[in-house]
């Protein structure tokens, strides 16, 4: 069996794991298998599908960043404040998404220049840009943002309803929210730069081996730095998405986010030793996290059960993951 | 004659079908220095390994104080008090003395360590020595010459009866050698069997008894040192025989100067250095381990930042800060250990052979042409005779000879025009060296510069056409290869000048001499 044929296994197998857990659901929990279920799943599964997505590009190149929760919370504060100021709503979303690239960028500088450890740096800035984000608010809440403002995060695509005999508007098709449509076009973008371009050739390079990266002429700095500057940008897109969901702005919003999304990371395969993962892994990971709580949720498992469920189906993968690599 | 402490008896040892060690008889005697001597690769290091229990031996037997016995682990030897020192000292830096001396051993009481008794029992290691170091140091403020002293007294603390030394002066002073010296006459005195390894030969008639000469592998000679001399122990390292291992060279030197190096330095590594290369030569660069070659040649890529000197190639005049601006202007660096340095292991044939230009099998836009990819990487498969199932396949899973075709494939597809080539034969077989061998003389006869760092003196007298060895950061001497010797060359990279009798100072270096062309 070939490596391709391995990694390909390896995806099914963790393709048939979700397909599992959607089934189990589908038979202990009517409400699960609708049409209207499978996009509140889709909308939750976003926000760390999209953090998943930074967080693989990282990883991949050998790095880890812990500071997603904290900037998302910090750039969707930002967009809010912007919005409340009188700038318009599609700007102020872009000035959010911005602040996350600049947290990136300075991340990544910390690690190329400053040569701090990946962990320490991130560490640094999800401490920092918390403390930022309560500050700017005061620690409070930045609601009255207007209809607009929650475009983003409620609108969707496709949606059909009409009015029925008594006057009330009935959904016939919820539509495609539009987190679910950036989500996708976002994952399918990332996934074909990493695999189809010099630039994502040379983000494997670097998690592969470095110093056989530069002494190839690989500009590693460059390659390590862009990497935290996607992170960064997508965890500003995530809070700008979350805020928008809620119509409100929460400084206390994404804690514990960058677990989740390196733990999609994780369970698609993605090695924390650099060099190796893929977008469609992150995805399928993410939709395993997202589903788990969903359907646990529906069949009335505490929250309590489900960290530890979750917890459980993280070390099992990556157990499964070593054994597949000890050969 | 006193009957040997410990004796090793037909020792073999094979890995992955190399043999690095055959039939080796060796003993050593209670109170005397046995040196082994060998040149890289001799196998010197695999033996003391398996006599300290680091690696076990495929055939033969240990006789310790006249009973046989297997070491099955290091902890085992060291029990019955067969210690090794290694090169890289095993110290934990910032632990002190006393609890290195120690390490694991940790005298107690009920479950506490015994503080007062650790000092105690450490003082007393180091005032055996005759040191003066105060157990409470931590470690890694001492210099390295005092670490080692740390490492003896920690051998003594576990009743050493054969200390086992790896190249102990290697990083050491003059003065601190001296020190070293006089411990190890003391040790001797005290009836401790020393095995004492060491490019160094001049030391050696100031503390070895007898001489033990290994080459690939096999043993060549045992007596006494006073019935030897350094030139004889040289020529028995090296062995007389050039065997038939080497292509016919193909390429010849032209007039036309392709790389000029003048004055180029690294401060406390090596330098200045001066150098030129013509078109069509191979120039070897020989020398011992740490005499600077590598260094000389990653500063020359770009891989490490220089002080000073400049380099000319091919009429223009480089400024070079990193590896893009030398792979920019053709330079390329084959490193000494592939897989550290060369080699992204988990990734595919063709995706090695094209990291180092992607553009070039790129459409506008970044995007990978895999299909140009694949084909590119399979014109090098075809023309160097790599063996894998394909361009698909993880670096990883070749050989290393065929990892070492990969990288090269990277340069020539990068259109080098001058490789340097770091002991690019290192753990690789015989049959893959040849080809290797047969492709450097292409590309020498192609107009490509070559550069062949090398500890196998067989192989820079094999291949190239003129040979700068090197001795502790400089450039000792410059010699044609065909009017020179295995002699010749290991007397100046040990920093003996061939004029010089027994015995001179290593610190007599010999003048800087410019390679004249």
């Amino acid at each position: 069996m070939n490596d391709r044929q391995k990694d390909l296994l390896q995806k099914f197998a963790a393709l048939a794991g979700l397909l599992l857990l959607v089934l189990v659901f589908s038979l202990t929990s009517e409400a699960f298998f609708t049409v209207g279920n499978g996009m509140t799943v889709a909308l939750q599964v976003t926000s760390i599908a999209l953090l998943g997505v930074g967080a693989t590009c990282v990883i991949i190149a050998g790095g880890i960043d812990l500071s997603v929760g904290s900037v998302l919370a910090l750039a969707g504060v930002l967009a809010a404040l912007a919005t409340k100021a009188g700038v318009p709503v599609p700007l102020a979303m872009v000035l959010g998404v911005l602040a996350g690239a600049a947290c990136g960028a300075l991340n990544g500088l910390l690690v190329t220049r400053a040569k701090l450890p990946p962990f320490i740096a991130t560490l640094g800035m999800m401490l920092v840009a918390r403390g930022i984000a309560l500050q700017v608010t005061g620690a409070r809440a930045v609601s009255g943002l207007g209809e607009s403002f929650g475009q983003l995060g409620n609108g969707s695509l496709f949606r059909i309803e009409h009015i029925d005999a008594q006057g009330f508007p009935e959904v016939v098709f919820p539509g495609i929210p539009y987190p679910v449509i950036l989500m996708a076009a976002i994952a399918i973008a990332v996934a074909v730069l990493l695999t189809r371009t010099s630039l994502g050739r040379y983000i494997h390079a670097v998690g592969s081996n470095s110093e056989a990266a530069r002494l190839s002429g690989v500009n590693v700095d460059l390659v390590v730095l862009f990497t935290y500057v996607v992170s960064g940008a997508l965890a500003g897109l995530t809070g700008c998405v979350l805020m928008s969901r809620l119509v409100t702005a929460q400084p206390n919003e994404g804690v514990m986010y960058e677990l989740d999304a390196i733990a999609a990371a994780v369970i698609g395969g993605t090695s924390l030793m650099g060099g190796v993962g893929t977008i469609s892994g992150t995805a399928i990971g993410s939709f395993v996290i997202g589903i788990l709580r969903n359907g646990l949720n529906m069949n009335g498992v505490s929250a309590f059960t489900q960290q530890i469920i979750i917890g459980l189906v993280i070390l099992l993968t990556v157990w499964i993951d070593q054994l597949r690599n000890r050969r | 004659m006193p009957v040997p402490l410990l004796r090793l008896a037909g020792i073999c040892k094979a890995f992955a079908g190399v043999k690095a060690l055959d039939h080796i008889d060796f003993d050593v005697r209670a109170g005397e220095v046995h040196a082994v001597c060998g040149e890289n690769g001799a196998g010197k290091s695999t033996l003391m390994k398996i006599m300290s229990g680091v690696y076990q031996p495929d055939a033969g037997t240990i006789h310790f104080e006249g009973r046989a016995l297997a070491f099955s682990t290091p902890r085992v030897a060291e029990v019955h008090g067969v210690v090794m020192i290694h090169q890289e000292l095993n110290l934990v830096p910032h632990l002190s003395v006393a609890e290195n001396i120690f390490l694991a051993r940790e005298p107690r009481r009920g479950w506490f360590i015994d503080r007062k008794r650790l000092r105690a029992d450490a003082q007393r290691c180091l005032d055996r020595l005759g040191v003066a170091i105060d157990p409470d140091t931590p470690v890694h403020v001492l210099p390295v010459a005092q670490q080692q002293m740390v490492e003896i007294a920690k051998a003594l603390s576990m009743n050493a009866k054969v200390l086992i030394m790896d190249e102990p002066t290697s990083s050491l002073t003059e003065a601190e050698t001296g020190q070293l010296f006089k411990v190890i006459h003391e040790l001797r005195h005290d009836g401790v069997a020393i095995v004492y390894i060491s490019h160094r030969l001049d030391e050696m008639s100031r503390i070895v008894d007898r001489v033990t000469v290994l080459r690939d592998g096999h043993w060549v000679s045992s007596g006494a040192f006073a019935d030897t001399t350094v030139d004889r122990i040289v020529a028995q390292m090296v062995g007389r025989d050039l065997e038939d291992k080497f292509p016919p060279r193909r390429s010849h030197p032209t007039d036309e100067t392709l790389l000029e190096v003048r004055g180029l330095a690294r401060h406390g590594v090596f330098g200045p250095v001066d150098f030129e290369l013509k078109r069509g030569e191979i120039l070897g660069f020989a020398g011992l381990i740490g005499a600077g070659r590598t260094e000389v040649a990653r500063t020359l890529f770009g891989a490490e930042a220089k002080n000073a000197g400049s380099i000319r190639f091919r009429g223009e005049e480089l400024r070079i800060r990193s590896p893009i601006d030398a792979i920019r202007h053709g330079i390329a660096y084959v490193s000494e250990d592939r897989k550290a340095h060369g080699l992204a292991v988990k990734m595919t044939v063709a995706e090695n052979v094209t990291l180092a230009n992607l553009r070039a099998v790129c459409r506008p836009g970044g995007f990978i042409d895999f299909r140009a990819e694949a084909e590119t990487a399979q014109h090098y498969i075809d023309a160097l005779g790599i063996r894998t199932p394909g361009p698909h396949r993880v670096a990883r899973l070749l050989s290393g000879g065929n990892q070492q075709k990969v990288v090269i494939s990277k340069w020539l597809f990068r259109r080098a025009r001058l490789i340097i080539f770091d002991e690019p034969t290192r753990g690789i077989d015989v049959g893959a060296k040849y080809a290797i061998y047969e492709l450097m003389d292409q590309l020498a006869a192609d107009g490509i510069g070559v550069i062949l760092i090398s500890s196998e003196l067989p192989e820079i007298l094999g291949l190239t056409d003129r040979v700068a060895v090197f001795h502790e950061g400089r450039l000792a001497k410059t010699l044609p290869t065909r009017a020179t010797s295995q002699e010749e060359i290991m007397h100046h990279a040990s920093g003996r000048d061939t004029g010089s009798s027994q015995g001179a100072a290593p610190m007599g270096l010999p003048a800087l001499e410019p390679i004249a062309s």
